[in-house]
């Protein structure tokens, strides 16, 4: 178990330096930050004394190492659009996106697994149809039509709720629904097929022939083994809090991470674009390592050792 | 005399039954592929030809302009004619490149095992850690735009996915009479792996693609609803789909025409792929 737990810890820390990695090689390959800071046209003895300024003249692999020691120090570069510290801007943002993205993550969880569970105890059913059917348009229906459809519906036609901004509760209902909805859909699927294949094993087919009542085998047997594929997903999902809600922040003007990452992009403000680069990569790979861990309290096999890679 | 070659006739084989859903989701497929190629023949005006007369037409009130027209008088039919052909060119190249280079980073993987092996996981695990969209909006950000630029990009969506599977079937395939025969035959590392061996995992290969290829549609989409994919004056279903967003209330038909295509293209995709899979191989997730 110690082990299992160490090599995903160092796994977790490996892909934190390729991402810090990819954003470096990323933001050297696009051009002197020098030029682009101080325009084309400035003169050669300011672009050279920036560059000292800012260790430029210094070699890559000494660069390197500084951006390293920068990011540990939590020194993520500055906003070019207003001169504040990138982190700080999108720290303030974080509260907004999760008002929206934990309750649909609720959402999500409340209705995709039952959902699933249900669908694939009662297989071949129009309930279970119903479910397959939502999920295929879930999956097909991008955010933003759906999101642009809930607002035609029930702003433009109906007048019922605000179309945009973060007035008041009802301004997150539709967002928060977009959210929840097309997320369910899969939740729901996934969860469903992991059922079908546990049901489908000899154990179960054991369980049930030495007279255990059914609801025991699904509770005992069935649900704590489909509980391992979902739990994957599950943890995808609490990775993608932050990152997840880009385009249904940007459809329903909702000031959240997202909303600042596009802004970011479209004004080529690098600093923020890397923090939220390395903050969204941090969440993941963190919501995985926990996932990592649950497997080891789902999976008693895990624990003792016997699978030394699962 | 013993008949040492067996009987060539295959046994006579049903046509396999097609559920409904599927010919129509194939039917549609073709469609779509037909007006993108026609494209330059179909389209009634040219897609930036403003007519400021007929601004904001609705549809199915003119003869000329059965889907309406936008806030610049530009014909709807036709910009969707050419967005369909954007956004088609786009999920193919994608595809395409990202099951090349998944497929070739996969067999790499299997041949050499070991370092490259070690490399090409710790790549994918890098993939899975962040998800596409904030990848390619950081991409966007620090190059800027243009349509090679996204191509490329969209090129790397999912080539975890072929590596996964290219490498796994590679590695048992090896394992296998037929590979090792031809390699004691003197057969060179690549004839073995793209003569003998990528025949035989083909069809899992074109599963994932079907699969991978609505996907790549959704994100291309995405990006271009905001802003940031396919730039003005150029034109694809995400970006007709963000343009319209902003005549919602007062011409909604302007963003409805490729939602709904988008939404069909993705629903065809996927049912296609869905049943391929279930035919060809159950295994794939």
């Amino acid at each position: 178990m110690i082990r299992f737990i160490l090599t995903r810890v160092l796994r977790a820390v490996i892909t934190i330096a390729l991402v810090v990695t990819f954003a470096f090689v990323v933001l050297r390959l696009s051009g002197d930050p020098a030029t682009i800071i101080l325009g084309p046209e400035a003169p050669p003895d300011a672009i050279a004394a920036f560059r000292k300024s800012w260790g430029l003249d210094q070699p890559v692999w000494v660069q390197y190492l500084d951006y390293f020691a920068a990011i540990f120090r939590g020194d993520l570069g500055v906003s070019m659009r207003d001169g504040r510290p990138a982190f700080d801007l999108v720290m303030e943002r974080i509260p907004a996106t999760l008002a929206l993205t934990l309750p649909a993550l609720m959402l999500k969880l409340a209705l995709g697994i039952p959902a699933g569970v249900y669908a694939a105890l009662h297989q071949g059913t129009a309930f279970d149809r119903t479910v397959m059917v939502t999920a295929v348009f879930g999956f097909a229906i991008p955010s933003f039509v759906l999101a642009l459809g809930l607002v035609l519906l029930f702003a433009v036609t109906l007048g019922w709720l605000p179309s945009g901004g973060r007035d008041t509760v009802w301004h997150a209902l539709l967002p928060i629904i977009t959210l929840g909805a097309g997320g369910a859909a899969a939740l729901a699927r996934f969860t469903r097929s992991a059922m079908l294949e546990v049901l489908g094993r000899p154990y179960i087919r054991t369980a049930s022939a030495k007279g255990l009542p059914w609801a025991a085998v699904v509770r005992g047997h069935a649900l704590p083994n489909a509980a391992i594929p979902t739990v994957t997903l599950v943890g995808f999902l609490v990775g993608s809090l932050i990152a997840g809600a880009v385009v249904v922040e940007s459809v329903f003007s909702w000031p959240g991470v997202g909303r600042l990452l596009v802004v970011a992009v479209a004004n080529r403000d690098l600093a923020v674009v890397q923090c939220i680069l390395l903050l969204v990569a941090a969440t993941m790979v963190a919501s995985n390592l926990i996932v990592d861990f649950l497997y080891g309290v789902l999976d008693p096999r895990l624990r003792h050792g016997a699978v030394a890679d699962a | 005399m013993i008949d040492i070659y067996p009987s060539t006739e295959a046994p006579a084989r049903r046509l396999p039954q097609i559920p409904w859903f599927v010919m129509l989701a194939m039917g549609w497929i073709g469609f779509v592929l037909l007006v993108a190629l026609l494209a330059d023949v179909i389209t009634p005006f040219s897609y930036t030809a403003m007519d400021l007369k007929y601004r904001l037409v609705a549809p199915f009130q003119t003869f000329s302009h059965p889907l309406g027209t936008d806030e610049l008088g530009r014909d709807v039919l036709s910009r969707l004619i050419v967005s369909i052909r954007i956004s088609l060119l786009i999920a193919f190249g994608a595809t395409i490149i990202s099951a090349v280079l998944g497929t070739t980073l996969g067999f790499l993987a299997a041949h050499f095992r070991g370092f490259v092996e070690q490399a090409v996981l710790m790549l994918a695990d890098f993939q899975a850690a962040l998800p596409f969209l904030i990848l390619a909006l950081s991409v966007l950000a620090f190059f800027g735009n243009s349509l090679p630029l996204l191509i490329g990009l969209m090129g790397l969506y999912g080539w975890e996915r072929y590596a996964r599977i290219a490498r796994g079937l590679a590695i048992s395939a090896s394992a296998q009479g037929y590979a090792t025969a031809i390699t004691q035959l003197g057969a060179r590392p690549t004839r073995v792996y793209l003569r003998h061996i990528l025949p035989n995992i083909a069809s899992t290969l074109i599963v994932s693609m079907t699969l991978v290829f609505p996907e790549v549609i959704l994100l291309e989409s995405g990006l271009s609803f905001l802003g940031l994919g396919v730039q003005p004056p150029m034109t694809s279903l995400g970006n007709m789909v963000g343009y319209g967003r902003d005549y919602i209330t007062r011409a909604a038909w302007i963003m409805l025409a490729p939602s709904t295509v988008i939404v069909l293209t993705t629903l065809a995709v996927s049912l296609v792929g869905d049943w391929l899979r279930d035919k060809l191989d159950p295994t794939l997730g």
